[in-house]
């Protein structure tokens, strides 16, 4: 600990480290990360809310297919679907002639291919659970008073689902800002990417990481807050009377 | 002059789950006005019966006329199912359920639960909707819940707001599913008084209970189940004062 404190106090006093170019370098990874996570987690919730209906159809080829991706995608390490895809991406017949090489010679699209199929399936797994979890008598009275199927699920099982299945949304956000740091494998010079070149540069492996580890935690932070703010205003009818 | 058509008849209804035959040829008809108890023990199918009426059972035989129009089927790979859904929805329109166990749509205020069908299935205009709704909730008692959530309400609290819930229909039937059985007994009475005005309005009312007292003081007919048929049928005081089953002797006997 006094160690630790030394460091800090250290790093604080003689600052070579952290000029005007470095932080540069971390404000860049900043919007890099920011602007993964988010395509990755809006393009992931668009697609996880039919295949989580879907995912609960009745029929077998609705359902079947659905449950295997979700399955292969839970089943393996981020880590390695973002190898099979950065380095897969090459194999497909002719890409590398036809004018989409020229986004996907970039590695910010192989990761953002990666990262949003995986949080699609995570949330497609968390959403079909809360809308499976949705009370049995709320569905019957909506078929008693008339309800058609497309209705029912407009009005009553998706908003009930989506308000059930929030925390663990939550969850899944803050999975996927730590998961994003494998992005600098591939090159992307993310948060972590930039922390890295900060190391190799001062060969300052602590200082790096550490100041990196604080941008992460305040976005944390950030999401934190915002499911919080959420929650109160969409889980206000879970709270007993005068909360 | 052409006669109103009868709100509600079933005919010959049979119901079976796997090989136990549940319901073995029931009918009944609502006349407007008409108050009709089910009675019975648990497993007579008094339930199950009241629950085919609005499809939520699919019967397996029998004729279902809502409003004098016929629900048509048609045989599916798990037995009979509705020929129509559009019809279905229309018939469920003009009857309306109220449940034993409330069921609320818990992520909605009290409020918008009784608007949701108006507006959403009826399509009826919003404001119109909920100036409708406001009154059924003064009648009910519950004008100051209108913006609680059903977590936050009392079972009777919330069993009052299901049937202004079910009045906002405009039903032509209600259909009573035990509502008070799942109820603290200090909070039953609440319920009953609201069902009791009802009835005195002249509404048609189809109700499962073990509420005795109400089924003597507010039934035009009273029913008697025994595991899936009728054992004894007729005005109150006939079935449930001069009861000529055994059966239905002990069944009204006070219980100790």
């Amino acid at each position: 600990m006094d160690a630790l404190l030394e460091r800090l106090e250290g790093l604080l006093a003689d600052n070579s480290i952290f000029t005007l170019q470095t932080l540069s370098y971390y404000g860049e990874g900043l919007v890099t990360t920011v602007q993964l996570v988010f395509l990755s987690l809006v393009i992931g919730l668009v697609a996880a809310v039919p295949l989580a209906i879907g995912r609960g159809a009745r029929r077998p080829w609705i359902k079947w297919p659905i449950f295997a991706y979700t399955y292969v995608f839970r089943g393996t390490p981020l880590l390695v679907q973002l190898y099979l895809i950065y380095y897969g991406v090459v194999f497909v017949e002719g890409i590398q002639e036809s004018w989409l090489w020229v986004i996907l010679e970039e590695p910010f699209v192989p990761a953002l291919i990666a990262f949003t199929l995986n949080t699609a399936a995570y949330t497609t797994e968390i959403f079909h659970g809360a809308i499976k979890a949705t009370p049995r008598g709320e569905i019957e009275a909506a078929r008693a008073y008339g309800m058609s199927r497309a209705l029912m699920l407009r009005r009553i099982v998706l908003p009930s689902a989506f308000r059930r299945a929030l925390p663990a949304y939550g969850n899944e956000v803050i999975f996927m800002l730590h998961a994003s740091a494998i992005a600098s494998v591939v090159t992307i010079m993310d948060l972590t990417g930039a922390a890295r070149f900060v190391y190799a540069r001062f060969y300052a492996p602590f200082d790096a990481f550490l100041f990196v580890a604080a941008i992460y935690l305040c976005l944390t932070f950030a999401i934190l807050y915002l499911f919080r703010w959420l929650e109160k205003r969409l889980l206000a009818h879970l709270k007993p009377a005068g909360g | 002059m052409a006669a109103t058509p009868i709100p509600l008849e079933v005919h010959n209804i049979k119901k079976r789950f796997g090989d136990t035959e549940v319901l073995k040829g029931l009918s009944l008809s609502a006349h407007k006005g008409d108050v009709i108890t089910l009675i019975g023990a648990s497993g007579s199918g008094k339930s199950t019966f009241l629950r085919c009426m609005n499809l939520l059972e699919q019967p397996d035989e029998g004729e279902l006329l809502v409003h004098g129009e016929s629900v048509r089927f048609k045989q599916a790979k798990h037995g009979r199912e509705p020929a129509d859904w559009k019809q279905v929805v229309r018939m469920r329109a003009r009857l309306s359920m109220v449940f034993q166990s409330f069921n609320l749509w818990a992520h909605m205020t009290l409020l918008e639960n009784v608007i949701e069908a108006p507006v959403h299935v009826l399509g009826k205009p919003k404001k119109e909707a909920v100036e409708h709704a406001r009154e059924l909730l003064a009648r009910v008692g519950l004008a100051k819940h209108a913006d609680y959530y059903p977590a936050q309400m009392s079972g009777g609290q919330q069993q009052r707001g299901a049937i202004a819930r079910a009045l906002a229909m405009d039903p032509e039937v209600m259909l009573f599913d035990e509502p008070t059985s799942a109820l603290d007994p200090e909070l039953v009475g609440d319920v009953l008084r609201v069902m009791r005005d009802l009835a005195d309005e002249g509404r048609t009312m189809i109700v499962v209970t073990h509420e005795m007292a109400f089924a003597r003081d507010v039934s035009s007919q009273v029913i008697y189940l025994h595991q899936g048929v009728v054992e004894e049928a007729g005005a109150p005081g006939e079935v449930l004062d001069n009861p000529r089953s055994e059966r239905l002797r002990q069944f009204l006997a006070p219980k100790h």
